[in-house]
């Protein structure tokens, strides 16, 4: 807790700015933890990198912008080569090898939808292009296809910032440079096109030329890049079936305990047999050593806290009392 | 779907339990304190007891055995719950356990009755034991209806039992007037009858047998002797009517013969030296003439005796020995002969008696069988009764001396001090038991019949599509911190449940509360 007021404090009174209602990634929550000493804490160290980010200049412009250290990117949920993260991150590892795999080692566009909304489309997508950055050989490039709901923006260290143009822009504008939607993020060798400013738009955009000349260029410009299209939920828009046409692959991110076998299945007749290559299940609980760790200490602190807590009250209760007979 | 293994079941209760943990821990906390406050809160019943011993082996028994006929332990219980239940027991409970102290109403009082009798319980405890237990809030009263119940059983059990056993030798008493009754008229019957036909008897009809047997033995042995006597008869005569009449023409014959032989010689030797003129042929030739007619006049004189049957005894012939004796022969004989017919003749007549008498017999002999019948299996069935009355009056004698089945207060009932039945401990114990598996199961349940995907392996078509990989849920520090504080917090909860039921079990158990 102290170390998260100090975090708040710095934000405050450093750059004296107003903490930004940026509302914490829920692709990977359950609802559980959410407290809003929790947001402040990840708003202020989000908002750190922001002004970091500005400071340095033009991040568009850079090729590779600042990196994120590896807690912030934990506390986004982003994998990292930390023993803190090592569940998660052999998980995607692996999906990164048997995508690797099927595609014979080529770049690709792979298109990450999910059964339903809430599901973590966003979270497989970041990680699995983080996955992809991880190998020194090969770059990867996210595009936030998802304009109902971008959370990707809010995973990316970098995108926090929802001023930047993206994918909406570049299809409304005909004469924009694509150069202008691809941002760097904070991790090394993982460029990200965001949704961009205008939300509104119909499904036809994704079936437009421009939307699919888009994605040929960039898959076409560099052949170490490996695409990642993060889609919108199967059962929610006709998108999803538009971008799979356009990718190369198609991963199905199945969540844990919300959805049934018929659903999952009724997705997986919607998908080209040829392009699926498989289903991720994600946000599987588990009760992690880590967890535990700890807990008779944080009870202790927890009574000592309260007990604090309490005592200060009497005590300035009756300071008040006294002072008040005083007077 | 695939069946899982329980290790991997196990760990899927456990980590939907996490998920859940709030709901988890507070619920089973509150659920264990809960069940232990029940049961501080459950009114508790004191349950008080009395056991009787049927006896069944006194003194009396081994003398009695196969006389009386001693009530038997089957019936005892339904005896014993009839005996208790009945309205005069159950009068008298309710005025000791203070019930109609406040005058109730006769439907009432039935409901209290019902009350009483619900909470009473009669059951036999081994094989001559019989226990009745009560159950009552106060264990005061308990112990008090328990003992009273115990005491009033026994008391109305010997007078029932008596009663019943002198209405049984009433009855077979009643039974033994009827049936000597019939037996005296059956006596009576055949005596009548005895009388009627004297010497009427079984033996009659051998003796009948018998006896035409040897008259008819008789009648042959006297018509062979008949016979006999006939023939003798016939020779006798046969041979003294020959014998006789030849013996007299030789007499008398012969002479008139010898007389012509000589007279043919003298003529004979005249005729030699004379002519037949000569006076002596001729006068010899006279002479044999003569003779020659005596001859024929004997002859005649004979046969005329012949035919009128009258032998003339001729002079010559009277003393012939032989005749005289063939006529005594003939004349025993004839004798014989009348004898013999008399003798077969009555012999013939006393059977045709005797044959008379042995068919007016035997119409007899069949109504003195049915007599005898009915006299003799009247006289078993009494004879049966008299033995059976004697045991039914022994029986009597020992309910009415109290020797018969007799109870003994085996056990008496005591004050009971612990409550009976679930106790504060079962409480206790179920609290602690169910607080932690309840929630475990609702989570069991929960997954097992909720249709979502909790576990990647088994969705539907995995076989056909490959699972890249199972993403665990990926904690941030601050997440991490905030279950941790979450977890803590729980702890507490769940320790400060755990905590207030020992505080409550501690002052159960030092009778605080």
């Amino acid at each position: 807790m102290s170390k998260i007021e100090e975090a708040l404090k710095r934000a405050r009174s450093e750059k004296n700015l107003p903490v930004p209602q940026a509302r914490r990634p829920e692709t990977n929550g359950d609802g559980t933890g959410s407290s809003s000493a929790e947001t402040d804490a990840e708003t202020a160290r989000g908002f750190d990198l922001i002004l970091r980010n500005r400071l340095a200049g033009s991040v568009a412009k850079m090729r590779q912008g600042p990196l994120t250290d590896a807690t912030a990117l934990i506390e986004r949920r982003i994998i990292v080569p930390d023993p803190r993260a090592e569940g998660a991150a052999d998980a995607f590892r692996e999906i990164r090898t048997k995508i690797l795999r099927k595609a014979h080692g080529r770049n690709c566009v792979i298109m990450v939808t999910s059964v339903a909304p809430r599901a973590g489309t966003s979270f497989v997508s970041v990680n699995l292009g983080v996955a992809f950055a991880l190998d020194a050989a090969k770059t990867a490039l996210l595009v936030e296809c998802n304009l109902r709901n971008a959370a990707t923006a809010r995973v990316v260290p970098t995108l926090a910032d929802e001023q930047l143009l993206g994918l909406t822009d570049y299809l409304e504008q005909p004469d924009m440079d694509i150069s202008g939607v691809i941002h760097p993020t904070g991790i090394e060798r993982l460029r990200v096109i965001p949704a961009g400013q205008i939300r509104e738009i119909p499904a036809e955009y994704f079936m437009s030329h421009r939307m699919r000349s888009l994605v040929d260029d960039i898959r076409g410009r560099y052949p170490d890049r490996f695409v990642i299209l993060d889609s919108p939920p199967m059962t929610q828009a006709a998108d999803a079936q538009t971008l799979a046409e356009m990718a190369d692959y198609v991963v199905l991110v199945v969540p844990y305990g919300q959805v049934t076998n018929a659903q999952i299945d009724a997705c997986l007749k919607a998908i080209d047999p040829k392009k699926l290559i498989g289903i991720v299940f994600n946000n599987e609980p588990r009760v992690e050593r880590e967890v535990w760790r700890q807990i008779p200490r944080e009870a202790v602190r927890l009574i000592r806290e309260r007990a604090a807590y309490a005592w200060q009250r009497i005590v300035d209760s009756w300071t008040r009392l006294i002072g008040r007979l005083a007077h | 779907m695939r069946p899982l293994d329980p290790q991997a079941q196990v760990r899927l209760v456990l980590n939907e339990a996490f998920v859940h943990r709030k709901a988890v821990a507070i619920g089973g906390a509150l659920l264990a304190l809960g069940i232990v406050v029940a049961g501080l809160l459950v009114q508790q019943g004191y349950t008080a007891s009395v056991t009787l011993l049927a006896d069944e082996r006194n003194i009396i028994r081994p003398l009695m055995e196969g006389m009386a006929v001693p009530t038997e332990v089957v019936d005892r219980v339904r005896l014993a719950r009839e005996i208790i239940f009945g309205r005069r027991i159950m009068d008298q409970i309710l005025e000791i356990g203070g019930w109609m102290k406040d005058n109730p109403s006769p439907e009432e009082q039935e409901k209290r009755i019902e009350a009483v009798q619900k909470r009473t319980k009669v059951s036999t405890v081994g094989r001559n034991l019989i226990k009745i237990e009560y159950k009552d809030v106060d264990p005061e009263r308990a112990f008090r209806l328990a003992d009273r119940m115990g005491a009033l059983f026994i008391q109305e059990s010997v007078i029932t039992q008596a009663d019943e056993s002198r209405r049984a030798y009433e009855f077979i008493d009643k039974q033994v007037g009827e049936y000597h009754k019939k037996l005296r008229a059956a006596e009576e019957e055949l005596r009548d009858f005895r009388s009627k036909h004297l010497g009427a008897g079984p033996a009659i009809e051998a003796d009948v047998g018998a006896r035409m047997a040897a008259l008819e033995t008789k009648i042959q042995e006297s018509t062979q002797a008949l016979q006999e006597a006939q023939i003798k008869k016939k020779s006798l005569q046969r041979q003294l009517s020959g014998e006789a009449e030849v013996a007299t023409v030789l007499s008398r014959e012969g002479q008139y013969r010898a007389r012509i032989a000589e007279l043919q010689g003298q003529l004979e030797t005249l005729r030699l030296s004379y002519h037949e003129t000569y006076p002596d042929i001729v006068r010899i030739k006279q002479q044999i003439n003569d003779l020659k007619d005596s001859i024929a006049a004997e002859k005649t004189r004979r046969e005329t005796a012949k035919a009128s049957g009258h032998v003339t005894i001729d002079d010559s012939v009277l003393n012939n020995p032989m005749y005289q004796a063939l006529r005594k022969d003939l004349s025993e004989t004839e004798i014989l002969i009348d004898t013999l017919r008399g003798r077969i003749a009555e012999a013939k007549r006393q059977i045709a008696a005797t044959l008379e008498r042995g068919q007016r017999q035997v119409g007899g002999e069949a109504t003195l069988a049915e007599l005898t019948r009915d006299y003799q299996v009247n006289r078993d069935l009494y004879q049966d009764l008299l033995k059976k009355r004697e045991k039914a009056r022994v029986s009597m004698n020992l309910d009415v001396e109290k020797q018969g089945l007799r109870f003994k207060v085996q056990e008496p009932a005591t004050l009971p001090t612990q409550p009976g039945g679930i106790r504060f401990l079962h409480f206790l114990l179920a609290g602690l038991f169910l607080g932690v598996t309840v929630p475990l199961a609702a989570i069991y349940a929960k997954v097992t019949i909720d249709p979502r995907v909790r576990v990647g392996r088994a969705m539907g078509e995995s076989d056909r599509v490959p699972i890249l990989a199972v993403v665990p849920r990926y904690w941030t520090a601050s997440e991490l911190s905030m279950a941790r504080a979450e977890l803590a917090r729980l702890g507490l909860i769940v320790a400060a449940c755990g905590a207030t039921i020992a505080l409550l079990t501690v002052l159960r158990v030092l009778k605080v509360i």
